[in-house]
């Protein structure tokens, strides 16, 4: 009963018609800067940061929100149709959906992206407004062992299901580990890497690597091939809607999807990216006739769009209950909070429901809107991808500098967008896939945190990584996955799985 | 650009002497009578942000004028302080800085690229709050003086959490093991929240943070305070005692948020800003504001702020020295 008196409030706030024009302005947003690669949700927070200090808290966080999980519907229009991931999460989605755009099914890939991002969203919401008290206590039990563990499963995955070369899968890895050396070591204080530059102090921007490798990178790339390639070359989009046989076929496929998108999304350093990941692989595993998965298996649409929405959706969770944020689009958004004078964590979830409530209604109302911007109005974004290239890549370029720059107004940033930019480039012409360079780089560095803060508790002692039930599962799984990778039938399984 | 902003400020500056000469004018008549920027050495949220953000609007309110709040985040804090004592000493440029800047900075790094008497005019103290000493609701520890016989049973193995190495946190921490004669573990996180997050999940036995930070996990029964840092008790709640008070000799701390200057703003300048702030500070919803973080609001003079910074600095230098702090 409590619940449902909760969510009354919540949609009293939400249905304010300030409100829903701030939740349609997000989600819109959301999509469009989906849709375009080389500009994502932390920098369109960061931009929009200032704009919200003269909103009130629950307004801002509504409309924040609205742009975070519209980019995961609107990442999955890019790269079913253009073989880009819009978003880093929706890397996984070219895989089959770009093959189905290929074989002239890019309307139901499309539809089908939409339907399972809003069945997952609208589940995962669910999960936010039903389990956000339990499941915060659940978090505050991993310990560092189990997050490091957690972390160690998190990159072996990675490799095991990074497309390509698994050599230059590791190669990828250790190289973002290695980039995420740079800084302040946390223990010590000691400058690793930063050549005595004070804005290297706090890392390597994020940002400006994302941006350059997804962003530039691509622009370069595709302005050598001199031809259009980036307009939408795919024989038609054909009808939206999929139709009753593959809404069945996708049935599990987005239940599971959105389970695992949900587990993933709550935890630090999970998220969405990971969470489309191990959709794919857990669908390719359990699916009846895995061999259709990387030649247009709708199935290979449905799963991780299903998963990166409900990582989405749930990484709320930690955020709005423990105020710790599981990514960086999260971090800027507990900043919104701050400047508001309201300091995330399980007392503002109580002192103020109106705001956890309003935002987990107006998730609801979202994902309506992203339902409806995204079938009816999926021409809108196609036309905004045939846009001609010309006129697209100065805009993308400008946005991407905007952006880069506006996190920390500092001009170095833009170096190291140049810098990255290049080296994205160079990666790309060596066919190197550059999704698990971020996540090494992002975990990385929480996995050392983790795991020199459980070395120091323990006074030293490694044997706190096994004797922990939960580290010790994650670090059998992380070696079940490097053995059966070790094993050569699985192997060539793989390669043969993995190849376009 | 940078030459049309020289040639803009140069012919600026020529204005307001012709100005001054002719109706012999204080430099502080017209001021502000263009956007004055405030920058923030750190990313959106927290108390330096939040009392730039309060001054500024406040200001903007009362002056007419659009005062901009500019996060210049990174480096310690040194890209922030280094942008403002770059821009022109005309009070349009003016910086949030806190503890870290003036305290915790010049008494860990060997070199840093600012100087507060060379560089800076201190203007008044904004925003001031207590840290706190805190352990998990199920140790059972209940005084400090508790916490340091557990210590010195166990010495190096008792746990305190901090928001990191080279925090302010970090160094009371050293602070109170010197004055006490004893060896806490530190272990260190990256920032507040997952520091005092760690301590009320039972990751570490205790902890060291501000009480803003704290107050969620106060309130929810997680941690226990045993003492605050500062001088006076804090009007949070009265029945928490001081370290002094707990028998830690001298150590005394507080995270506090400032206004300041570039070197070279002209005294009357300095003296409206200083003037009206203090007004500011005076109001209700301010202070209430302030509250929620466990802040008071400030609002000394500049020469008195100025002189308290200097003698922090100073006690923290000796600490960090003793201690053996520092990040190179």
């Amino acid at each position: 009963m409590d619940i449902l008196s909760n969510l009354a409030l919540g949609f009293g706030v939400a249905i304010s018609l300030q409100n829903l024009i701030y939740c349609f302005v997000g989600v819109f947003l959301g999509t469009l800067i989906g849709v375009l690669p080389g500009i994502g949700p932390v920098a369109t927070v960061a931009m929009l940061l200032p704009l919200t200090f003269n909103l009130s808290p629950a307004t801002a966080m509504i409309m924040l929100a609205g742009i975070y999980y519209g980019a995961q519907y609107g990442g999955s229009t890019t790269a079913i149709l253009v073989n880009i991931p819009g978003e880093s999460s929706s890397v996984v989605t070219t895989i089959d959906g770009h093959r189905m755009a290929k074989q002239g099914r890019a309307g139901p890939a499309l539809g089908m992206a939409a339907i399972a991002s809003f069945v997952a969203g609208s589940l995962a919401t669910l999960v936010v407004a039903l389990f956000s008290p339990p499941l915060a206590e659940i978090a505050l039990k991993f310990g560092p062992a189990d997050y490091f563990s957690l972390m160690v499963f998190g990159l072996v995955g990675a490799v095991v299901l990074a497309r390509g070369s698994l050599r230059k899968a590791i190669a990828m890895v250790v190289l973002g580990l290695l980039l995420g050396m740079v800084g302040t070591d946390l223990n010590s204080g000691q400058q690793r890497f930063t050549f005595g530059i004070p804005a290297l102090a706090e890392g390597i921007s994020f940002a400006a690597l994302a941006m350059g490798m997804f962003g530039v990178a691509e622009v370069i790339y595709n302005l050598e091939q001199r031809a259009a390639v980036r307009q939408v070359n795919v024989p038609s989009i054909g009808r939206i809607l999929p139709t009753l046989a593959e809404l069945w076929q996708c049935m599990w496929s987005i239940m599971r999807g959105t389970g695992i998108g949900a587990v993933l999304g709550i935890l630090p350093g999970g998220g969405a990216l990971l969470a489309s990941f191990a959709a794919y692989t857990v669908e390719k595993k359990v699916a009846r006739a895995p061999k259709d998965f990387g030649n247009g298996d709708i199935r290979g649409v449905a799963a991780p769009e299903a998963a990166n929405n409900a990582g989405a959706q749930t990484s709320f969770i930690p955020m709005l209950t423990l105020g710790v944020p599981s990514n960086p689009t999260m971090a800027l958004m507990i900043g919104a909070l701050m400047i508001q004078g309201i300091q995330p964590g399980p007392q503002a979830m109580l002192q103020r429901p109106e705001l956890f409530w309003g935002i987990v209604a107006s998730m609801w109302i979202g994902n309506l809107f992203l339902l409806l911007l995204n079938l009816p109005l999926v021409g809108l974004w196609v036309r905004l991808l045939a846009v001609p290239y010309r006129l697209l890549f100065p805009a993308i370029l400008m946005f991407c500098c905007i952006g880069v720059y506006s996190i920390n107004n500092n001009p170095f940033d833009l170096f190291q967008l140049v810098v990255f930019s290049a080296l994205g480039y160079m990666l790309l012409k060596l066919g190197c896939e550059p999704a698990p360079l971020i996540l090494g780089l992002v975990l990385g560095p929480m996995m050392e945190e983790y795991l020199r803060r459980a070395l120091l508790i323990s006074l030293g002692d490694p044997t706190v990584l096994v004797t922990s039930p939960l580290s010790a599962f994650f670090l059998i799984a992380a070696l079940g996955l490097l053995v059966s990778i070790a094993v050569p039938a699985i192997r060539n399984q793989r390669e043969v799985a993995m190849k376009e | 650009m940078r030459i049309l902003m020289g040639l803009a400020s140069v012919a600026m500056v020529a204005g307001c002497l012709l100005n001054w000469d002719a109706h012999a004018q204080s430099p502080a008549d017209g001021y502000p009578n263009k956007p004055i920027r405030i920058i923030v050495p750190f990313a959106p949220g927290g108390i330096v942000d939040t009392s730039a953000r309060v001054i500024g609007q406040e200001l903007s309110k009362r002056w007419g004028q659009q005062v901009v709040v500019e996060n210049r985040p990174g480096g310690n804090g040194f890209i922030g302080v280094v942008a403002t004592i770059k821009s022109p000493a005309d009070g349009y440029t003016l910086l949030m800085a806190h503890t870290g800047e003036f305290g915790v900075n010049p008494a860990i790094f060997p070199d840093i690229p600012y100087d507060l008497d060379r560089d800076l005019a201190p203007i008044t103290m904004i925003n001031e709050a207590p840290m706190v000493v805190v352990v998990n609701s199920n140790v059972p520890v209940k005084t400090i003086s508790e916490l340091l016989a557990l210590a010195r049973a166990k010495p190096g193995t008792v746990g305190v959490s901090t928001p990191g190495t080279g925090s302010i946190n970090h160094l009371v921490l050293e602070w109170m093991n010197l004055a006490a004669g004893v060896k806490f573990l530190h272990v260190p996180y990256r920032g507040g929240a997952p520091a005092i997050t760690a301590t009320a999940g039972g990751e570490v036995p205790a902890g060291k943070a501000a009480l803003g930070s704290a107050m969620p996990h106060i309130k929810s029964g997680r941690v226990r305070v045993l003492a605050v840092t500062t001088a006076e008790r804090s009007f949070v709640d009265q029945s928490w005692p001081t370290l002094i008070e707990s028998g830690i000799p001298e150590v005394r701390s507080s995270i506090w948020a400032g206004l300041f200057a570039p070197k070279g703003v002209p005294q009357p300048i300095i003296e409206k800003l200083y003037a009206e702030i203090a007004k500011i500070l005076q109001q209700p919803d301010v202070k209430e504001r302030f509250a929620a973080g466990g802040g008071v609001p400030g609002g000394m003079r500049p020469e008195v702020f100025g002189a308290a910074i200097r003698q922090e600095a100073a006690s923290l230098k000796k600490v960090a020295t003793a201690a053996g702090v520092k990040p190179e």
